[in-house]
């Protein structure tokens, strides 16, 4: 056996090889690649699009602006952004999962976006892009699936443009721990039955839940951008910290 | 809490959005308009909102953040300007009066009222997509019929009770008559108190006479 093999990390609450992750995070998005959008609706009652408004609103993102948006999924993202940074600019939608880039392409395409956005199939631990290169970068509901973390937030932290902000949308833990246990009740009773009746497919919303608890919590992803590199970290808790976005700048 | 200005801009901007998808003269305004971007600052209350332009309508978003520089156009006003000019008030006066203080193009600002405030919405279109073409059309018709005949009642009664004001206010007195008669009443309000004095000396000598008598 090789060292690599021997390398483990968490799936959900499984530990799995350490290359055999992102290949099972990707079966769990063909799978609900299809149903995504409405899923997301159903699961945060159409709360997701306000916290990628937020999102949106904290890039300040402007005309002639290069912008990533990571983990893209079905580009609610790069919609907004494609508006913003306008015929000047550019957005690439890149996510590792070529069927959620099918269906954010398709989408995109039905909503008259066309030539300032770009799709790319990329694994965030290694960007295809030169240093320097983006103004902002988000990473919505993604980084919890990256195998490597701290790879990735570096591998961001390298193509940000000096003065350049790295926002990072994800699931956190909830500080009212009455809410923690309501949630966690929703989470692993309620969603995967949701999952089932709709995506046909509860394991994947398992994984989900699990894989939610398994992210860091909103300190150590501070931590574990500061160590990547990014200055003035900062994070807002959203809807009693069962969200948080986080911001860094590249100094 | 820290959602809900996100959640009203976000209400507004489909509202608007939606408004603006009725509209059949909106895409060519927008078309002029994409790519512009508003900063729009109150004073009292403390606001700033940043209005950016696309093809398909337009996002709003804060302004607080937001330079200058990254602003077309920049406008700073209070409620009571901003309300005038809703309701019409020439830029030009507002500006010269020192209400309104507008730095960069103001095209972008004029275009916007333009768009905001002439809308003229497809409401016959937009049911023709839920009811079929020939149910909204009667629909359409009807409801026209109804605001046809709202809008002749409301100039008859008008024109019924302006009538009425003039033929009554014919028998009124004017203003010369009703001097004169003010003066005959005062002169027969004087009349009437040297009649009672008169009166009153009659009764005094009546009385002294009655009392000389006697004695």
């Amino acid at each position: 056996m090789s060292p690599t093999e021997k390398r483990t990390t968490h799936f959900g609450y499984q530990e799995v090889p350490l290359d055999e992750k992102a290949s099972r995070v990707a079966d769990v998005f063909h799978s609900v690649a299809a149903r995504y959008d409405v899923m997301n609706d159903l699961m945060s009652f159409g709360i997701h699009r306000v916290w990628k408004r937020l999102t949106i609103e904290r890039a300040g993102v402007r005309p002639g602006h290069r912008v990533l948006d990571i983990a893209g999924g079905t580009g609610d993202l790069t919609l907004k952004f494609s508006r913003l940074v306008g015929p000047r600019g550019k957005v690439v939608l890149a996510d590792i999962n070529a069927s959620m880039l099918n269906v954010g392409r398709d989408k995109l395409i039905d909503n008259g976006v066309g030539g300032n956005v770009e799709y790319v199939q990329a694994n965030a631990e290694c960007l295809p892009f030169p240093d320097n290169h983006f103004d902002c970068i988000t990473i919505a509901f993604g980084l919890r699936n990256v195998t490597d973390k701290d790879a990735a937030l570096r591998s961001m932290a390298r193509v940000l443009k000096p003065g350049g902000r790295l926002l990072v949308l994800e699931f956190s833990k909830p500080d009212n721990p009455l809410l923690t246990k309501a949630y966690d009740e929703y989470s692993f009773r309620f969603l995967p039955r949701i999952g089932e009746l709709v995506a046909k497919d509860g394991e994947s919303y398992r994984y989900l839940a699990e894989s939610i608890r398994m992210h860091p919590d909103q300190e150590t992803l501070k931590a574990m951008m500061e160590a990547a590199g990014l200055e003035r970290v900062e994070y807002t808790n959203l809807t009693g910290g069962i969200v948080a976005l986080h911001r860094g700048i590249k100094l | 809490m820290l959602l809900t200005p996100t959640l009203l801009l976000a209400g507004c901007e489909r509202t608007l959005n939606a408004l603006l998808a009725r509209d059949p003269a909106a895409p060519n305004r927008l078309a002029a308009l994409s790519g512009s971007r508003l900063l729009i600052r109150f004073e009292q209350p403390h606001l700033a909102l940043l209005l950016a332009y696309h093809a398909a309508g337009v996002d709003l978003l804060p302004g607080d953040e937001v330079d200058e520089s990254e602003a077309d156009a920049v406008v700073e006003l209070t409620p009571e300007t901003f309300s005038e000019w809703l309701g019409g008030a020439s830029l030009e006066r507002l500006m010269f009066e020192g209400k309104l203080a507008v730095r960069g193009r103001i095209g972008v600002l004029e275009a916007t009222r333009e768009l905001f405030f002439d809308l003229d919405l497809d409401w016959e279109g937009e049911l023709a997509t839920w009811l079929g073409a020939t149910p909204a059309h009667s629909l359409a018709q009807g409801m026209r019929r109804l605001g046809r005949f709202g809008l002749r009642a409301k100039e008859e009664l008008f024109q019924d009770v302006s009538e009425y004001v003039f033929e009554e206010a014919k028998l009124l007195p004017g203003r010369a008559q009703r001097e004169v008669l003010r003066d005959a009443l005062t002169e027969l309000d004087e009349a009437t108190d040297r009649l009672e004095a008169r009166f009153h000396r009659l009764e005094r000598r009546l009385k002294a006479l009655a009392t000389e008598r006697a004695s």
